[in-house]
């Protein structure tokens, strides 16, 4: 555990400097605020699909490519362990690596197909 | 993440070539052709046009399911008789495990032949697209055939996807009955049930009704997996493993502390009863059966039924049986009240299908009884109760989904009045399935009920046998009823007709009255099977 | 005593010196790289860029940091507060943290004590450095949900499919380079270039992470979530003063890691070039002398950075996606079972270099035949389908001509049998859905 005190200590001073610079903003600039400024920023007509804060809804396809994001980011994921012990499990572990690689890749095809990665 | 750090800082210094233990391919190859087409299956998705893809899934599922069967049977004729288990030991090919495989292969070709059905339903009982709203215009298109120019089969799609589902579906449930350790049978367990929770919502007719029980199947089986690991997680904890057989070793013998252990087993039980839809985890089943498409019904509740009873089996009487004097007192009351909610409930039902749903309820505390009988008796006595119930379930809704009216099928009661008048053959056949669902003689269920009560009888539970024979009394008056009525009543001048169904919801139904017929004649050689050995237990 | 024995023997003081230089790397870089990239991009398109302050105009940037706080901060009334307060620091810390892990230098005496020039050499440090560009992707995306403003919102998704998308390709292109490696940690990644470094060994991972590097900074060409024509500012359109200046400071940080970690696993890291690696006796490979390769090596990929920005214009956002999810990705899998096999192969028998260049030829030829094959556009399949729009209701085909009307008086300058192609709305209002799927 003793390795991991030098990346606490980064990521306390870097949290610390992130906090200090954030609240600096609001101590030492001016306030002069008016309704106009507090406004969300628009042009032109009010839309009228809210932001989700106001209780707006987000285009479904983004949700599919998080989807897809978590399968192929768990592929990546296992094809890190795979890769620094690759030389010690030879043939056997790239032939289990090609399967594994090719069972995602028929959903991959699927995917393909039916339009779940193209955008529009 | 830190689990991968683990495992990366394990594969840090590995040794200089990895020994690894062989795998018994012959003996897990069932498994891994359904799995296979699975993925074949979906291949098959992605790159047919459209007009191929019924044809080459339901030819793919059917030469799978034939596959995987004969495979095992070659398998079964020199099999170790104590089993063996492969895959690092995840796996445990057993006599109970074989015999369920080859129940739930059976079960999945009857449940798949009405899958595919595409006379009874124009177009199946599957919609071609999920994702429109129901109630729009291209939903009343999509359900009543946008080109009335194209002939029927062009012109009424369905989601071949199905088919795959089904496969990886029957893929989990084969894992999930063979599965030796408790993580393996995790795995199983979402693997069954994913593809299930979706196939719920696909129903061509009453989207919402449909959508509304994937949602509530999703949302219930979502909690009961996470029991599930819950439960996984305490037993680890307190085994150090997650094996069944070191589970019951560490029980065996130690002095560790056992609320763990009790805890764990309670969370673990939860979730698979849950699966097994025995009360009083069943609150999902009545609104599932009914809201899925009655295909895909049939296969869920025999098919989940006999995985999940499978997985039962397996954890109480390798994993839990040396605490058994702990839970036997808990289960004998889960079993009881599954049986009396199953028929006290089912008496007020005038839904049909909500009333065969409480009757797999009361039918799950029926095969509790078998499975807490820890005796090869119960054992054998538990698996022919779940073929014969099996069998009998995906017949029962065959037969239901021909009686329908303008709006689908119909499933009031109501209006199943006078039935034999319009067709005594569809109502003879339920009548016996209703029969065999009741236990009377000359019906495979009345073997299953009577083997399954003498196990528990030399087992010493009378009086469990004594609720359970008043419970089937009970549920018996509602079959009855229904039978009265199709043959008593004057039918309804509006009141639905009968379908006459194609090649394969005719096979399908005529394999599961057939089997329930013969399994209550000659039981013999299939109560021989079911007895052929027990769980390897190591 | 190796990289991390050495490491675990450094004394408090030297760990808290360290730890002061690598969180100034990042900011002081940053407050350079602005005013570096003004300039030249300045120069690239023949004007003299900011030459006011300081010698050269280099002060620049300090100015500009100095007014930063001294803006009016405003919150807009819609934000959800206290997310709007975090989403900044989440997107900078992490980013300055990712450079803990570079190998900087290797073997040097500080004050007396014998050291590394790297904070710490993780058995994982591959894996840090995703993960913190992994969590600052959750800053982006929480600036633009709590800004409770539409703009920031579609900025924010974009940026977070985007991503997210790369960061697939990226973490896949580094797998070749750990099966090289046999390692995770960046110092053994280094140390494992000695006999020539990953980015001839490895060209295509190198291609590839050249790419997906610049998707995953939101940089030029690929800066759609800041696509000033479509979504004015993108995630941080709604933020201003020091808040706004701690998105950039990210953005510009995100570059510098992403640059050293390029020259860390494909350049051979902190090693001299190669005529003057031969100089001497491993001279210019020891002490002091390596920071200036790693950090020469680092700033010619910064530059390339402000190269592309210089050069190209923006891509579409489809075509961006496509390229991600059906190019990059694929390739890169294609590419990892064939640099595993080879290894494979070349481990387990005495097969040539020869031979497996032609088979491996053959094997990539039909692969890439058969990628064309998949792409061939949409089949027959959706020919029936109703098109719908998101609201579930029908819309006319896109290539529906309006019947021609019955014969009029002609009306004079008017041509009427043009057909009225209702697809003419079709590019504003892809226009305006952009995004929006």
């Amino acid at each position: 555990m003793g390795s991991y005190l030098p990346l606490f200590l980064l990521f306390v001073l870097a949290a610390a400097f992130a906090l200090f610079s954030a609240l600096l903003g609001p101590l030492v600039g001016p306030r002069r605020y008016n309704r106009a400024k507090l406004e969300a920023y628009e042009c032109g007509i009010e839309p009228s699909p809210q932001p989700i804060v106001g209780g707006g809804r987000v285009p479904v396809a983004y949700y599919l490519t998080a989807m897809l994001f978590i399968l192929f980011d768990i592929e990546m994921v296992f094809l890190y362990p795979f890769a620094v012990s690759a030389d010690a499990l030879g043939f056997f572990g790239l032939v289990e690596i090609v399967l594994f690689i090719s069972t995602l890749g028929f959903a991959y095809a699927y995917v393909w197909r039916r339009g779940g990665l193209d955008w529009n | 993440m830190s689990a991968l750090v683990t495992a990366i800082s394990l594969a840090q210094d590995p040794p200089a070539k990895e020994t690894l233990a062989p795998i018994d391919y012959g003996a897990i190859m069932p498994m891994l052709i359904i799995l296979g087409a699975a993925c074949l299956g979906v291949l098959f998705e992605a790159l047919l046009p459209r007009h191929q893809r019924w044809s080459a899934q339901v030819a793919l599922t059917l030469l799978a399911l034939v596959g995987a069967g004969v495979t095992m049977a070659f398998y079964i004729a020199d099999a170790p008789a104590d089993g063996t288990l492969t895959l690092a030991g995840a796996i445990a090919v057993d006599r109970p495990a074989l015999f369920l495989w080859g129940t739930l292969l059976a079960l999945a070709l009857g449940a798949v032949l009405m899958i595919a059905d595409r006379t009874v339903e124009p177009g199946g009982a599957f919609v071609a697209q999920a994702a429109i709203r129901p109630g729009t215009v291209q939903d009343r298109e999509q359900r009543l055939g946008a080109h009335p120019d194209r002939r029927d089969g062009a012109r009424f799609q369905m989601q071949t996807e199905v088919f795959p589902l089904t496969l990886f579906a029957l893929g989990g449930m084969m894992v999930f009955c063979s599965a030796n350790d408790l993580l393996t049978m995790f795995i199983a367990l979402e693997v069954l049930s994913l593809p299930l929770y979706l196939m719920c919502g696909l129903a061509r007719r009453r989207r919402l009704l449909s959508q509304e029980a994937a949602v509530k199947y999703f949302l219930l089986g979502a909690f009961a997996s996470a029991f599930f690991l819950y439960g996984l997680a305490l037993l680890y904890g307190y085994a150090g493993s997650v094996r069944l057989a070191d589970i019951a070793n560490a029980a065996a013998g130690s002095d560790r502390s056992d609320t763990l252990l009790f805890g764990g087993m309670a969370l673990l039980i939860v979730g698979l009863l849950f699966k097994g839809s025995v009360g009083p985890f069943h609150a999902w089943t009545p609104d599932v059966y009914q809201g899925a498409p009655t295909p895909l019904t049939g296969f869920m509740a025999a098919c989940t039924k006999v995985a999940a009873f499978g997985g039962i089996l397996r954890v109480l009487s390798v994993g839990l049986e040396s605490t058994q004097w702990e839970w036997r007192g808990i289960m004998w009351g889960v079993a009881i009240v599954s049986m009396i909610i199953g028929a006290v409930l089912g008496l007020t039902q005038t839904d049909i299908k909500r009333m065969i749903a409480y009757s797999s309820i009361a039918h799950a505390g029926f095969l509790l009884i078998g499975a807490i009988v820890l005796t090869p008796d119960g054992l054998s006595s538990t698996l022919f109760y779940l073929l014969a119930y099996g069998f009998t379930t995906v017949a029962t809704f065959g037969v239901i989904s021909l009686v329908r009216d303008a709006d689908g099928e119909a499933t009031h009661l109501s209006q199943w009045a006078g039935l034999a008048k319009r067709s005594p053959l569809v109502a003879g056949v339920f009548t016996f399935l209703l029969l065999a669902l009741a236990g009377i003689p000359l019906t495979s269920g009345f073997i299953g009920k009577f083997v399954v009560f003498s196990a528990a009888l030399s087992d010493g539970m009378a009086p469990l046998v004594v609720i359970a024979l008043i419970a089937s009394a009970v549920a018996a008056f509602f079959y009855l009823r229904v039978i009265v009525l199709m043959y008593f009543s004057e039918p309804a001048p509006d009141g639905p007709t009968v379908t006459v169904p194609g090649a394969f919801t005719t096979a399908s139904i005529t394999l599961g009255v057939v089997v329930t017929l013969l399994l209550g004649i000659v039981p013999a050689f299939a109560l021989d099977w079911a007895d052929a050995g027990t769980f390897a237990l190591r | 005593m190796t990289r991390a024995e050495l490491l675990a023997d450094d004394p408090l003081w030297l760990i808290l010196i360290k730890v002061v230089v690598v969180l100034l790397i990042g900011p002081l870089l940053t407050v350079f790289m602005i005013v570096w990239e003004r300039k030249a991009i300045g120069r690239l398109q023949q004007r003299p860029g900011p030459n006011r302050v300081g010698p050269g105009g280099y002060f620049q940037s300090i100015a500009d940091a100095i007014k930063l706080p001294f803006k009016e901060q405003i919150i807009p009334a819609t934000a959800d507060r206290k997310v709007y307060f975090l989403a900044p620091m989440i997107a900078v810390t992490p980013a300055l943290l990712a450079f803990s892990v570079m190998p900087i230098g290797p073997q040097v005496s500080i004050f007396g004590e014998q050291t590394v020039l790297q904070l710490v050499d993780l058995p994982v440090g591959v894996l840090v450095v995703l993960a913190c560009a992994s969590v600052g992707v959750y800053g982006i995306v929480l600036a633009g949900w709590s800004s409770g403003s539409p703009y920031p919102l579609l900025g924010g998704l974009r940026s977070a499919a985007q991503v997210i998308s790369y960061e697939i390709a990226m973490g896949l292109s580094i797998v070749g380079v750990v099966l090289y490696a046999q390692s995770l940690s960046t110092g053994d990644i280094v140390e494992a270039q000695q006999n020539g470094w990953f980015f001839y060994l490895l060209p295509f991972s190198f291609v590839i992470y050249l790419i997906s590097m610049v998707g995953e900074t939101n940089r030029a060409p690929f800066d759609l979530p800041e696509a000033e024509s479509e979504l004015v500012g993108g995630f941080h359109t709604e933020y201003s003063s020091m808040k706004f200046a701690l998105f950039f400071l990210a953005e510009y940080t995100n570059m510098i890691v992403v640059s050293a970690f390029a020259t860390t696993l494909f350049l051979g890291g902190w090693m001299a070039p190669w005529p003057i690696s031969l100089i001497g006796d491993n001279y210019f490979n020891s002490g002091w002398w390596p920071i200036l390769w790693f950090f020469g090596k680092m700033f010619v990929l910064l530059f390339c950075f402000i190269w592309l920005r210089a050069t190209l214009p923006r891509f579409r956002y489809d075509q961006f996606m496509k390229i991600g999810w059906k190019v990059l990705v694929p390739l890169n899998l294609v590419w990892i079972v064939l640099i595993a096999g080879l290894r494979a192969i070349r481990g387990e028998s005495d097969v040539t270099t020869g031979q497996i260049l032609t088979y491996g030829g053959i094997v990539i030829l039909v692969i890439i035949g058969l990628s064309f094959a998949f792409d061939r556009g949409r089949v027959i399949e959706d020919d029936d389908q109703v098109p719908i729009t998101g609201g579930g209701y029908p819309v006319p085909p896109l290539d529906l001509e309006i019947p021609k009307a019955p014969k009029r008086k002609a009306v004079r300058g008017r041509n009427r049998r043009r057909p009225a192609a209702v697809g003419a709305g079709t590019d504003a209002e892809k226009e305006s859905n952009d995004g929006d799927l």
